[in-house]
């Protein structure tokens, strides 16, 4: 099979929410026109709008915060990676070990998900594969 | 979107109909938890909850259902869930919370 010719090379788009529950769905929105714009399917699609607000709310939930929520979108052609930051608090940290059921969700629909913590930075990084492209 | 709760008392099967339209997500949950743990208190009664119209669940919105189903089983009361999209009972499913409340096509 001859190299197809990339389409999205390391790609990337950012968003910045206010801490505040009503723009997590305007993330819902902009994380579904983004998956749709790299040809996941719409269950796909589905998914990674559910994890992405899910993390986002992860970090709302703690409350303790009043920075904004960064999210960052790198789109390749056959995955996307995104990343959910946010400033946490050392007392927001020991919190957000709760949220159990949201973690879960994320986990349960993405191919790989990571949290960090680096300096007072909260960090979930999250890949979604299109599973019916030839790895 | 916003969230929109009808209910009604159904007094034959003496029962609540709840009938949410639009999106059960961290904003809309704190409303959707007051107005059930208002009938709650209005009615110790079975729910039926009518996901025709919901569109979007989160966990926070579960977790709404589950504090909501810990109260009536204490009277031995349930919470029914009916006519929910496929994206919605999907959550249901990975979180085994499809075993926990009655589910139904």
């Amino acid at each position: 099979m001859s190299e197809k010719l990339k389409i999205y090379d390391n790609d990337n788009i950012k968003i910045s929410i206010p801490n505040k529950p009503e723009f997590v769905g305007v993330v819902r929105l902009t994380t579904s026109a983004i998956s749709n714009r790299l040809g996941f399917n719409i269950e796909e699609i589905d998914d990674i709008k559910v994890a992405v607000a899910e993390a986002c709310t992860i970090i709302l939930e703690s409350q303790l915060t009043n920075t904004n929520i960064d999210i960052e979108y790198i789109l390749n052609d056959n995955e996307m990676t995104i990343f959910v930051r946010s400033e946490i608090s050392e007392q927001d940290n020991e919190q957000l070990a709760e949220k159990g059921l949201g973690l879960f969700i994320i986990k349960s629909l993405m191919n790989e998900v990571e949290m960090k913590d680096d300096s007072g930075i909260k960090e979930l990084k999250m890949i979604k594969r299109i599973e019916d492209v030839a790895q | 979107m916003a969230l929109e709760v009808i209910k009604n008392f159904n007094d034959e099967n003496q029962c609540w109909i709840i009938k949410p339209t639009g999106e059960l997500d961290i904003y809309t949950s704190p409303n959707f938890k007051e107005i059930l743990n208002e009938i709650i208190e209005e009615k110790r009664a079975d729910i039926t909850i009518d996901g025709e119209k919901l569109e979007y669940i989160d966990s926070t919105g579960l977790g709404v259902l589950i504090s909501a189903l810990k109260k009536l089983k204490e009277n031995e009361h349930n919470i029914k869930i009916i006519n929910i999209k496929a994206n919605i009972k999907k959550l249901f499913n990975i979180t085994g919370l499809n075993k926990v409340f009655i589910i139904k096509e």
